[in-house]
């Protein structure tokens, strides 16, 4: 649990705000009227059951899909759609539900990958290995080799990615987000699939990733006792549309939210 | 080389006298953020002696008791150093002690200040510093996590250099104080209080001396012909002598390097890219890297897996004696040498064993099978036999004459007896001064001319002149009948298999042995998947019919075996069963270092037991347990029983030793 | 038995009595073996990244070729004409990125390679049009590049080495020794990488696809580019150059598609397979064996080890 009012007092303004989204692709609506802020330094949950739209709303926040209404404002500067390298730039990183991993790479190459725009030396210069262009790059191995230590992957750190069990993977590609220093992390179901003592590791990175980075981290999650005790704020999504918007405890009463998940109650106290 | 003749008594005094003798050379490595960072005996010294009075700076004085928790990691290898510079006692606890055990030590020995490696640790001193009064201050390594703590009683390793960098560098006089403070030491100064993880009772301080462990380090690296230039891989418990004495001790005696791993889970990679020249790990490891090889030649392709076995059957036959230098046929020779090409060379290169030259084992008995393997493909497996009473060194086999079943001669100046009841004594230079605060547990282990007792039955093997350990001497009972009913002799023989993890022998004062078994799952889970066993967990695995088959075989050719011996014929294994969770320290069922505590268990299986002897087919046991993160449960499991056959007593050939 | 004897023994017999004919064959069929891992190489570069089968990479070779030709025959200099070239192909490549990859992006695998044939046809009409239809003649000589013979004499015999054709060779590998280093080392080496394991991924980490594209198929037009100038060297330029890129298919299957060491390697296998046989079992088959070889090799391979001797096992899980 955390200490509520430190923490209050910890968020700051929103970082990024939808305002009434709608998006449709070959006949189905996918978000109607979506409008939702995450604040910096808060961990947004976005809940809903399966279909809601969760992930076409994270895929419209990083910019692979374009909405047909609405408009979204990051860092203060307002625009009608995101394109993935504006967002990749902005400082918006992303995990996804299936993986997105490079399958061939090696942990080690797949979290470097992650510094892709933060290389600046031309590549001439990286070509003939000059002073400055080395030194860059030993610059990012050393901040790729921190994350490595921070995930505990040292000891996979040479083995190609395909090869690597589930969970792992998921840690992995948690590893390229936060390559990039983004300034809002979007994972989609990092808990998926794996086990009690992987779920615990993995809300210890999220946690310590929002507590010593202070990255901003929206993710989209189906256990609850996941979204209780990590997240700040809480939004359910359920067939495209907004229905609650709270504190994960408000959420978890709203009597919506209840009849989204389970259906009509049948004068069962839930 | 140094000697305690040049007056170099203390480790400290070591530490410096290096540092000018062989400053250069590398006396330990990390690695950190995938890069080996190494430190210079001269750069070592510096850190240590910035930590040193960065410690006398806060607090720390002569006599006072200090603890270091955590894994292998050079801060706490020089912190320990730096508190002997001031005449203070290192107090290591194990790192993965749950918070009761840590507890009940730190408060026992009174512990003042600690040096720990993480949050973690931290969290669990925090969590019981109710419970000792004496503590002031923690210091940890690693910052991780604890940005937002009260910094009130917790300072940063760095900072704590700083400070003593400060004050060096301010105060002229400091440097000086110092280095008389090193010279105020001596060898019969308490060098370590080494808490043994005891197998019955509470756990008890061993106090030992830097002469016990200097003199046993030194006699060590002559045996074995140890010097700077070996590489050692630091993997094992800090709190555990055998770590204590091969990664410090021996390391500041002999001037070699000690490296320590980035992870536990990278401790076999690194192996490699050091190249390790000395090794040490108990069976189960040896165990362990055999059954991964065997179960993953499995899973190969035909000709890979008859290349192998043809190789290690060569092995088998050839290696030892090439091992051990003697006359070999041209032919035999050929085909090893093919062999190590093919087969014994990249396996040992797989585990980071190629520059190994010797490679000890102890802690309990070993398959003679494994050792068989491991002797044959190269690896200069060898036994010793120790307690952390004795600085470790009571017997080791000398390069030459090693044996599957025995545990060598008795070490340089040691003295090893039997008394008339089988009891193995010993005395050395190595011997303890005593339990910490417990004078009548010293008196019941420790003789007045010095001999102590080890409390394990054994007897010295007129063939071969070493020394071999039958079980723990007070558990060697009898059964109601009078027949010699020794648990641990026939648990290792069941343990030899690789599908028995571990296994539990009762019987005393009873009219028949049952054994109580841990499956391993790793060997038998990969049975499992290959002969399409569908198991979701390890109690399901555990109670399945074709498992218990199998292990019924194992028991039986034990029992066979059992027959051919005359005097353990009759404590044959009459029923048995697979228990449905692993033993585990935890739940107090193992020590720390995976020995059993045989009444515990007894107690907390008991109604298993019972199951036994009235004849039931099953048994409902339920347990409370300990999960990692220290919240306890209970789990619930009918276990079968099945019953076996005994067979008639026969002597058998005496075994031709190798 | 007469038989067995002809096909194991005899040929290996000649091979040993005449060690210099070996050499020689051995030789020759080494450059053909570099300069079909060369056009391998072309098809490989743009596959890896794009996915893209390039059927029109045979035609960037002989597009390439009349270009550096063309202009000099314009009265351009040679080396000036090189560098006009290399913008030739790097506005090839933005203009193909731009109008026929960005269009199609989303569109099936078998779309795109279509649309590779419509820029084959393209180049053939366009490359018709303004340099005409007549073979010409490369202008080995005005960049420098050697001509006649070293000759060896020794192992029984002599053995002579075209110097062209050791020219080929250097330059080649120094243009795989280039590549192999810009794909470890450099950033834009690891963003191709990236794209080529997996488009969304790439675009998660703020690559640009675009630019990819562009830069492949650049470097696959400067590949195309050397090819056709150690062909044209050696032959002449023409449009029947094109059938080149046929026996790249075979290099392709051996070494796997998106390999490159892969592309060497099955390039140097036919080359040097090819001519041996032909030398030495040649007679016993009735001669022709060079147009057939490599196919045959393929065939096996397709049945036996579909993904060649480098490529990626490509297991689709359903």
């Amino acid at each position: 649990m955390r200490a509520p009012s430190s923490r209050e007092a910890a968020l700051g303004e929103a970082l990024l705000a939808v305002e009434d989204v709608s998006l449709a692709f070959g006949g189905v609506q996918a978000l109607t009227g979506v409008s939702f802020d995450i604040r910096k330094g808060e961990i947004r949950a976005i809940i809903g059951p399966n279909g809601a739209g969760k992930t076409s709303m994270l895929n419209v926040i990083n910019g692979f899909y374009q909405p047909q209404s609405g408009r979204i404002t990051f860092k203060g500067k307002e625009r009608a759609s995101m394109r993935p390298y504006a967002a990749a730039e902005g400082g918006i990183a992303r995990t996804f539900q299936n993986l997105a991993l490079f399958r061939g790479m090696t942990t080690l190459d797949n979290i470097l990958a992650g510094r892709a725009l933060k290389m600046r030396r031309g590549f001439f210069w990286q070509l003939i290995r000059y002073g400055p262009a080395l030194r860059e790059e030993v610059e990012h191995r050393q901040r790729v080799e921190e994350i490595i230590d921070f995930l505990e992957i040292a000891a996979i750190r040479k083995i190609p990615v395909g090869r690597l069990p589930y969970g792992l993977q998921k840690r992995v590609e948690l590893g390229r987000a936060l390559a990039m220093e983004p300034d809002l992390l979007l994972l989609d179901e990092p808990m998926a699939g794996m086990n009690l003592e992987e779920k615990e590791d993995m809300s210890r990175f999220i946690l310590d990733v929002n507590q010593q980075y202070g990255t901003t981290i929206a993710l989209i999650e189906h256990d609850m006792g996941v979204v209780m005790d990590l997240s700040d704020r809480v939004v359910v999504l359920d067939y495209g549309r907004k229905i609650a918007d709270a504190s994960p405890d408000d959420v978890k009463s709203d009597k919506n939210v209840i009849r989204a998940y389970l259906g009509e109650p049948h004068g069962v106290s839930v | 080389m140094p000697s305690t003749d040049l007056g170099l008594d203390t480790l400290p005094k070591l530490l410096i006298h290096n540092a000018s003798a062989i400053g250069g050379r590398p006396a330990m490595r990390h690695k950190d953020l995938g890069i080996w960072q190494a430190w210079t005996w001269a750069q070592m010294l510096e850190e240590v002696r910035a930590f040193s009075i960065g410690l006398a700076e806060r607090g720390l004085k002569r006599g006072d008791k200090f603890t270091i928790i955590g894994n292998n990691r050079p801060r706490l290898y020089w912190a320990m150093c730096a508190g002997q510079a001031l005449g203070a006692v290192p107090v290591p606890v194990y790192a993965d002690a749950v918070a009761d055990e840590m507890a009940f030590v730190l408060a026992h020995a009174e512990v003042t200040l600690a040096v720990v490696q993480d949050q973690e640790q931290v969290d669990k001193i925090i969590a019981v510093s109710d419970r000792l009064p004496h503590l002031g201050q923690v210091i940890y390594d690693e910052p991780r996590g604890l940005k937002d703590y009260d910094h009130s009683r917790l300072i940063a390793f760095e900072d704590v250099q700083g400070l003593g960098r400060k004050k060096l560098a301010s105060d002229p006089e400091c440097l000086r104080l110092w280095q008389a403070g090193v010279a105020v030491g001596k060898g019969s100064d308490l060098s370590v209080i080494l808490y043994t993880s005891g197998t019955t009772g509470r756990s008890k301080g061993v106090m030992l001396t830097y002469e016990n462990t200097i003199v046993s380090a030194r006699n060590a690296n002559g045996f074995d012909r140890l010097d700077q230039n070996e590489e050692v891989i630091a993997y094992l418990p800090l709190a555990w002598v055998g770590d204590y004495i091969f990664s410090y001790v021996q390391s500041y005696v002999a001037g070699y390097c000690v490296n320590c791993p980035e992870a536990p889970d990278t401790v076999v990679q690194d192996r490699r890219e050091i190249g390790t020249t000395y090794a040490f790990a108990p069976p189960r490891v040896y165990e362990n890297i055999l059954t991964l090889t065997t179960v993953r030649m499995a899973d190969a392709g035909a000709l890979k897996r008859k290349v192998f076995d043809f190789f290690i059957a060569v092995a088998a036959r050839w290696g030892q004696k090439i091992l051990d230098g003697e006359k070999v046929p041209l032919r035999a020779r050929l085909l090893y040498g093919i062999g190590n090409l093919l087969v014994y060379g990249p396996l040992m290169n797989q585990f980071g064993l190629s520059r190994v030259r010797v490679a000890y084992t102890a802690g309990e008995a070993i398959g003679p099978e494994i050792f068989r393997f491991w002797r044959g493909i190269g690896l200069n497996l060898k036994q010793l036999y120790g307690q952390t009473e004795a600085s470790v060194y009571v017997t080791a086999q000398p390069d030459g004459e090693i044996y599957s079943d025995t545990v060598g001669k008795a070490s340089p100046d040691v003295e090893v007896k039997i008394s008339d009841n089988g009891e193995v004594l010993y005395r050395s230079p190595g011997v303890f001064a005593g339990y910490y605060k417990d004078p009548d547990k010293t008196a019941e282990v420790l003789t007045p001319d010095g001999w102590v007792h080890t409390g394990d039955a054994g007897f010295f093997d007129p063939k071969s002149g070493q020394l071999k350990i039958i079980d723990r001497a007070k558990d060697v009972g009898r059964l109601s009948d009078g027949t010699v009913f020794a648990p641990k002799y026939i648990e290792n023989k069941l343990k030899f298999y690789p599908n028995i993890r571990e296994a539990v022998a009762v019987g005393a004062s009873r009219d028949f042995v049952c054994a109580m078994i841990n499956i391993d799952l790793t060997s038998v889970g990969s049975w499992a998947e290959r002969n399409n066993v569908v198991y979701g967990s390890y109690q399901e695995l555990a109670a399945n019919p074709q498992v218990y088959d199998m292990i019924a075989r194992h028991i039986d050719e034990v029992n066979r075996s059992l027959a051919e011996e005359e005097v353990m014929a009759g404590a044959q294994i009459r029923r048995f069963l697979i228990l449905h969770k692993e033993l585990d320290p935890d739940d107090g069922e193992l020590t720390r270092t995976q020995k059993l505590r045989r009444g515990h268990i007894i107690d907390r299986y008991g109604p298993l037991v019972e199951a036994f002897y009235n004849g039931a087919a099953t048994a409902e046991i339920s347990t409370e347990v300990t999960f990692e993160d220290g919240h306890k449960g209970v789990i619930a499991a009918r276990l079968a029983i099945r019953d076996m056959q005994a067979y008639p007593a026969r002597t058998a050939k005496l075994e031709r030793a190798a | 038995m007469d038989i067995l004897h002809q096909v194991f023994i005899d040929p290996f017999v000649q091979m040993g009595m005449a060690p210099d004919l070996l050499v020689q064959t051995l030789w020759d069929g080494l450059v053909g073996g570099v300069l079909y891992a060369l056009i391998a190489l072309g098809f490989v570069l743009i596959f890896k990244a794009s996915g893209v089968f390039n059927f029109a990479q045979g035609i960037m070779v002989v597009f390439a070729a009349l270009t550096l030709v063309g202009l000099n025959e314009q009265g351009v200099p040679a080396f000036v004409a090189l560098g006009l070239t290399v913008v030739v192909m790097f506005m090839l490549a933005f203009g193909v990125e731009r109008l026929v990859l960005r269009p199609l992006v989303n569109q099936s695998d078998i779309i795109l390679f279509m649309a590779t044939f419509g820029i084959t046809y393209f180049l053939i009409g366009f490359g018709q049009l303004v340099f005409g239809g007549n073979p010409k003649v490369m202008i080995a000589q005005q960049l420098y590049l050697p001509s006649g013979a070293i000759e060896f004499k020794g192992l029984g015999g002599f053995v002579s080495l075209q110097k062209i054709d050791i020219a080929a060779v250097i330059i080649a590998s120094v243009m795989v020794a280039v590549l192999a280093v810009f794909f470890q080392r450099t950033r834009i080496g690891r963003a191709l990488r990236a794209v080529a394991d997996s488009h969304q991924a790439a675009l998660s980490v703020g690559i640009s696809l675009e630019q990819i594209w562009v830069i492949v198929w650049f470097a696959a037009g400067i590949v195309a580019l050397a090819t056709g100038i150690m062909w044209g060297a050696r032959s002449e330029v023409s449009f029947s150059l094109q059938i080149i890129a046929l026996k790249a298919l075979p290099v392709l299957i051996l070494g796997g598609l998106t390999s490159i060491p892969g592309a060497i390697v099955g390039g140097l296998i036919i080359g040097i397979g090819e001519k041996l046989v032909e030398f030495y079992w040649g007679p016993l088959l009735g001669g022709g064996i060079e147009s057939w070889f490599a196919y045959v090799i393929a065939l096996g391979f397709l049945v036996f080890r579909p993904q060649g001797l480098f490529g990626e096992r490509l297991i689709e899980r359903i």
